[in-house]
């Protein structure tokens, strides 16, 4: 479960800018929700505070109802290895390593042994099908394939949370689709709770819970009980 | 203009630490050059100007090499009507309290016809040279030398002379200017024939100074004095002694040369490096100036007016440290060649030439340039679409890759040809130029054959760690190749320098024990080197009347005008020299040539005089002496390493009758066997160490001193390889500085997918310890070829002895952990900085 | 100066009016075989410091083939040094110095001779006796009581010429100036003159260096003329003999 308490996070420069406000927040595990909202709104820098990658300034961030703010860098860190997935807009594949590699890269951080950890890669490759091109390197890929990858990466170590940060963003339409789709499959399958960034109102529709930023604040937290899939 | 202040200085500014390392190189390199020559250049003019100083009005000198002559030689140039004034000198150095002291003994009667001596108050019986002359223990001294010392007149002032300890009186001081600021203001004068007596000369003179009448042509003078004298005698003028002078730091100049150009190529190459790296890191902004419209010249003018910027900033504060530097090596280099030398001299303000700092700006600006070139020609080339594109990326110059391989392929040729003609002088500095160039060429394939090599190994290591590691080098050679280059050159460097030095070490160990056999070595000075004092040569009957001493073998060393360059001549009993010592011969037979010396039918040379000076067996020798010239055959040639100019050995009998004078700078003692050694020694400094200046040094102590000497030679190498292992490792911060910059999102993604702080960090130290490792085995490997090329040059045209090519294992590995925990040292900082940025900035970094 | 004033007495005929006469008649009147006295020399510096030397000296043989030892008694460290002067008619004299301290003799070298004679005002050149003939004179003036006579030496002198002043009663030098390329070097005074054995012998002799602004004054004490002495007592070997 993720909850957030009096979140508020201000980004000091040569104008403080607040970017989010006094949030009070609670997803529930298993839960689909999107997280929508103008540009500007807040919708990333909430997602970072969740995963772990950034601090709040003040307010707490709990997940399965550990506090994060008093863990230290290093067990953030591996809070974030051990519950988290992240899916980036652009990837973020390493360019360097091959598909199977950049998959295998959590898992060996973890320390698993060489034999597990490519077997759980192929596997991992397999469920988003991309079983044929584990040798490739990101730029022999196409957009959609990279981020089947980069999805393969973040459910490396089947985490129970999983973020995404305009997962379609940069895919056209048939794509998105087929990622989205993606998504809400290893949804069901797995049961994570997955909270997805977006401008898409396809994809915000698609989940059962819509939070609606602007300003730094929730504007509205919408549930339905049916969705548009 | 504008671009460069809108684009250029903020960039500048944000990566200030990145700036000042890479003109780092170009500070060290120019800081080198200036520095050395610098250093050399003050040892030079200060000794120029002590001949000057001390030659006063003399426009001539007479002297028979470092010999000295009789009396009466004075005469017969005094009765020259063209002579106005002569006036004898004798010189030598003593070793004081602090520094070397140089004493002039002169005619005080006569001398101020050819020298000035300005004193100090103006107190008529100071100035009086009748107590000077009465009074043997008189000395004059400069200002300086007596407020150092707190002197005043009639100060007393204790030193060792061939009669014993004497104290000496101070009598006058001589105001600071003109010869009071010879020899750096450690002057003293005496009287001409006290000083004789002191130094053990007999009735010899160095040196005659001659003033001419007015109107007397030079060169008139020099010939009538030449047909007086003989050709045993050299009659020049004074300015010549430093020509000579000059010759024999010919090394120095040349070595420092070679450091310098090197240190600058390794400058070049981290400019090069820095600049590849602005070049992608910059793409996007220079995307954006294209598109505005900036034309590809104008992007290449930018990039090259940074260069020339930053080669100009890394100039002047080099300048300045060349600068500093010198004061250093100054005093280093003239202590060493006063040592060596046994030439007065003492840098005492340093001698900036303008022409030498416009130089040396030239060549720190060209080196940026030529840097900035390729980066330049690849920043134009940016294809403003591709660079815009977020994520996008470009790959700059892969065809450039083929043309570098091919060009080095014509070089490493090109340098097996020049070596197949390295007969011929030159072809074998083309030789070295050319290998040193394929090897540069070839270095980036080099590295991505030994990245790709170590992926493996390092992945093996630490799977995520190892491979980005291995994969950051892979990858991205543009970043790294040109610290690997520079991490080679200097490494090379340093081989073929400890290399040069070790087989120094052996070839000089093999000498001493061949020909430095005697236990004793009864001796003037505390060192070989000093020739200031000299035995009478009847000393050693006394020396041989003593209790345990089985053989004495007086030895004279002086040196002689031989073709043209001050030789060192060993005069000796060759016959019983020749029953303890056996030179290796390099040419001729080792049992004739000594029996041949020995009967006074010919000369034995050292191998170095006959390379250096281009001598032949067989070949008739003409050594000036004063009693005219001797002819000698040269019947042997063999290694002997007593002098760097080279030496040449005869027999005593022929000097005595030759130079008239019997006098002995070192007695070789051989102590009878069974006798107590140190019982010997101390029986030798009873009966004559309180008469006269005497010591008696052991093989040990000499063999020490000798290694001391050499080591002092090499320890200008040794500032040579920390200033290629410090540009070396300038160079690895600032490849992962850039790195690190390079990737921060790959740090950044790694952090957000779970890794820890250790894990980043150790990615970098090992993409470091990679560095270091390509750049050792490089290194090590050019280094082979480049102490090949030193030994030839060391042979061929500095000291002409044979070095045995043998490769300095023990230097290269003690180098593979410097080199390597140098470049952990090197990505602490850098490793530090990866870890406390911000994770989200740098996964939006672009 | 390149005459005899500064060591030996003068003689002159009364009709004398050829200056070359003159000189002539100086040597003349100052002739004695034998001559022995000792000096006191006193140098003032420019700074009015005093150094005191004495000397004894003694000669042999009149004008022109005299030979002469003069050996320092005081200060002490000086003490021993001896100065042997072979004059000889036609040309420059023999000088060699003897210094105890190192036992050994040195030849003064002709060169050497413009050099100041150990501190002193003198220099050695000032201590020859030269023939009259080696000189051109032309009388200048005659001022009353003393003639004024140029004098010019026909051989190489650190001196282009020198003025004398003659006493005409007595035929004794009152004052010489010496003037080198540059103007006046030094200039001499004869003082207190006495009558000694029948010869006028100036008792105090003043030199003033006129670059160094010094002034040396020599006293002659226990003057004697025509004492009895050996030829073998002016050598190198009696030179080389401690007194």
């Amino acid at each position: 479960m993720i909850l957030l308490r009096g979140v508020s996070k201000t980004f000091e420069g040569k104008r403080k800018v607040t970017a989010l406000e006094g949030i009070d927040l609670s997803i529930a595990k298993g839960e689909m929700a999107s997280l929508v909202g103008p540009s500007g709104s807040g919708k990333s820098t909430m997602l970072n505070l969740i995963g772990g990658l950034d601090r709040p300034t003040r307010g707490e961030v709990e997940l399965d109802g550990q506090p994060l703010s008093k863990l230290s860098d290093d067990e953030l860190t591996r809070v974030r290895r051990d519950k988290i997935g992240f899916i980036f807009q652009f990837f973020n594949l390493l360019p360097t390593l091959s598909c199977l590699e950049n998959v295998s890269l959590p898992l060996h951080l973890r320390g698993w042994p060489r034999k597990k950890v490519e077997e759980r890669a192929r596997e991992l490759l397999d469920t988003v099908k991309l079983g044929a091109r584990v040798d490739h390197l990101p730029d022999e890929l196409s957009g959609g394939e990279r981020q089947r990858v980069a999805i393969a990466r973040a459910l490396s170590v089947y985490p129970p949370i999983l973020l995404a940060d305009e997962p379609t963003g940069n895919l056209d339409t048939q794509t998105g689709a087929e990622i989205l789709n993606l998504i809400h499959d290893l949804h069901d399958r797995l049961g994570a709770t997955v909270l997805v960034v977006t401008h898409d109102k396809t994809v915000a529709e698609s989940c059962s819970r819509t939070i609606q930023l602007r300003d730094g604040r929730v504007f509205a937290d919408t549930r339905r009980e049916e969705v548009s899939r | 203009m504008i671009l460069l202040r809108l684009i250029s200085l903020p960039y500048a500014r944000k990566h200030l630490l990145r700036c000042l390392l890479t003109t780092a190189g170009i500070v060290l390199g120019v800081g080198v050059f200036v520095g050395m020559r610098t250093a050399n250049r003050s040892v030079l003019a200060a000794f120029n100007q002590t001949i000057d100083r001390i030659a006063g009005a003399a426009q001539l000198q007479v002297s028979a090499g470092e010999a000295g002559f009789d009396e009466d030689v004075l005469d017969q140039v005094r009765s020259l009507p063209e002579v106005r004034a002569a006036a004898p000198v004798i010189e030598a150095t003593v070793a004081t309290d602090k520094r070397n002291l140089l004493i002039l003994g002169v005619d005080m009667l006569g001398d101020r016809s050819i020298r000035s001596y300005d004193l100090e108050g103006d107190d008529q019986a100071i100035d009086d040279p009748l107590i000077f002359l009465a009074q043997p223990d008189s000395l004059m001294v400069t200002k300086k030398f007596a407020d150092e010392r707190g002197l005043a007149v009639n100060s007393r002032l204790p030193m060792r002379t061939m009669q014993g300890d004497q104290v000496f009186t101070v009598r006058a001081i001589m105001k600071p200017g003109g010869l009071a600021n010879a020899f750096g203001g450690d002057l003293a004068i005496m009287d001409i024939y006290a000083a004789q007596k002191m130094f053990g000369r007999g009735r010899k003179f160095d040196r005659i100074d001659i003033a001419l009448g007015e109107g007397t042509v030079l060169e008139d003078a020099t010939r009538k004095l030449q047909a007086l004298l003989g050709s045993g005698f050299q009659v020049e003028p004074p300015s010549s002694r430093g020509q000579q002078f000059e010759s024999t730091s010919r090394m120095y100049a040349l070595a420092s040369n070679i450091t310098s150009v090197f240190a600058l190529f390794i400058g070049m190459f981290i400019i090069y490096n820095t600049f590849a790296i602005a070049v992608t890191e910059r793409r996007a902004e220079i995307g954006i100036l294209r598109a505005l419209g900036a034309t590809r010249g104008q992007i290449r003018t930018l990039f090259l007016a940074e260069s020339a910027l930053a080669g100009l900033a890394g100039t002047s504060v080099g300048v300045l440290f060349g600068i500093l530097m010198a004061r250093a090596m100054a005093g280093y280099i003239g202590g060493l060649l006063t040592e060596v030398y046994g030439v007065a001299q003492s840098p005492g303000d340093l001698t900036l030439d303008p022409w030498l700092i416009g130089t040396a700006v030239a060549m720190g600006l060209v080196t940026s340039l030529v840097a900035a070139v390729i980066p330049a020609r690849s920043a134009a080339r940016v294809d403003p679409v591709k660079a815009l594109q977020k994520g996008g990326y470009q790959s700059l110059g892969e065809g450039e890759n083929r043309a570098r391989r091919r060009w080095a392929m014509a070089f490493g040729v090109a340098s097996v040809v020049a070596f197949v003609f390295s007969r011929f002088g030159i072809m074998t500095y083309v030789g070295f130029v050319l290998a040193i160039l394929a090897a540069v060429l070839l270095s980036p394939a080099m590295s991505f054959r030994l990245a790709r090599a170590l992926r493996p190994l390092l992945a093996g290591l630490r799977p995520v760690e190892g491979a980005l590691a291995a994969d950051s080098l892979i990858q991205a050679p543009r970043r790294t190749s040109g610290t690997i280059a520079a991490l080679m050159l200097s490494l090379a460097l340093v081989i073929s320098l400890g290399g040069l030095a070790r087989a120094s070490y052996d070839s000089l160990a093999e000498w001493m024990r061949i020909a430095l056999n005697p236990d004793f070595f009864v001796t003037t000075a505390e060192t070989l080197s000093s020739r200031s004092f000299v035995f009478p040569g009847s000393l050693a009957d006394g020396l041989r009347a003593i209790d345990g001493v089985a053989e004495v073998q007086p030895v004279r060393s002086v040196r002689v005008m031989v073709k043209n360059a001050l030789i060192m001549v060993i005069a000796g009993d060759i016959g019983n020299i020749a029953k303890r010592v056996h030179l290796p011969p390099v040419e001729g037979n080792s049992e004739e040539m000594y029996r041949l010396a020995a009967e006074e039918k010919g000369v034995v040379v050292s191998a170095n005089f006959a390379r250096l000076h281009d001598a032949h067996m067989g070949e008739v020798l003409e050594i000036p002496a004063p009693a005219g010239i001797l002819r000698l055959p040269i019947v042997g040639v063999v290694d002997d390493f007593s002098d760097q100019q080279g030496t040449l050995l005869l027999n005593r009998g022929l000097f005595i009758r030759y130079w008239h004078d019997d006098s002995v700078n070192v007695f070789r003692v051989y102590v009878t066997p069974g006798a107590d050694a140190a019982q010997v020694r101390q029986r030798i400094l009873q009966a004559f160490g309180g008469q006269q200046r005497l010591f008696v040094l052991t093989n040990r102590e000499v063999r020490d001193f000798i290694t001391r000497l050499t080591d002092q030679w090499f320890g200008l190498t040794n500032v040579q390889t920390a200033v290629a292992v410090l540009v070396a490792i300038l160079g690895i911060v600032n490849a992962l500085t850039v790195s690190i910059t390079d990737r921060r999102r790959e740090l950044g993604v790694l952090q957000a997918v779970g890794g820890l702080r250790n894990q980043i960090r150790h990615t970098i130290w090992m993409e470091a310890i990679a560095i270091g490792i390509i750049g050792v085995a490089l290194g090590l490997a050019l280094g082979a070829v480049q102490l090949f090329y030193s030994i030839e040059i060391a042979r061929r045209d500095l000291v002409g002895i044979s070095i045995t090519y043998a490769y300095p294992f023990q230097t290269a590995l003690i180098l593979i952990p410097v080199i390597l925990g140098s470049a952990l040292l090197a990505a602490l900082g850098p490793a530090e900085s990866a870890v406390r940025g911000s994770l989200i900035e740098a996964l939006e970094y672009e | 100066m390149n005459k005899v004033f500064l060591l030996v007495a003068l003689t002159a005929p009364l009709f004398a009016q050829d200056p070359r006469q003159i000189i002539l008649e100086v040597q003349k009147r100052q002739h004695s075989d034998s001559q022995r006295y000792e000096g006191t020399l006193e140098v003032i510096s420019q700074g009015n410091q005093v150094a005191t030397k004495r000397w004894v000296y003694q000669r042999i043989g009149s004008f022109g083939n005299s030979k002469a030892i003069l050996r320092f008694t005081a200060p002490a460290e000086v003490k021993g040094v001896g100065l042997l002067i072979v004059n000889h008619p036609d040309r420059a004299s023999d000088q060699w110095m003897w210094r105890p301290a190192i036992g050994r003799d040195q030849r003064i070298a002709l060169q050497d001779r413009s050099t100041r004679f150990f501190g002193t005002d003198f220099s050695f050149e000032d201590l020859e006796e030269r023939d009259v003939d080696q000189y051109d004179y032309k009388l200048l003036a005659d001022e009353g009581a003393m003639w004024k006579i140029e004098s010019r030496p026909r051989k190489s002198s650190q001196y282009e010429y020198s003025y004398f002043w003659i006493k005409k009663d007595n035929y004794t030098f009152v004052k010489i100036e010496a003037y080198g390329k540059k103007g006046l070097v030094r200039t001499i005074d004869y003082k207190n003159y006495e009558q000694i054995k029948g010869i006028w012998t100036a008792r105090v002799t003043e030199v003033y260096d006129v670059a160094r602004k010094s002034r040396t004054i020599l006293k002659y004490e226990k003057l004697e003329y025509n004492l009895p002495m050996k030829d073998d007592d002016f050598t190198l070997q009696a030179l080389r003999r401690d007194l």
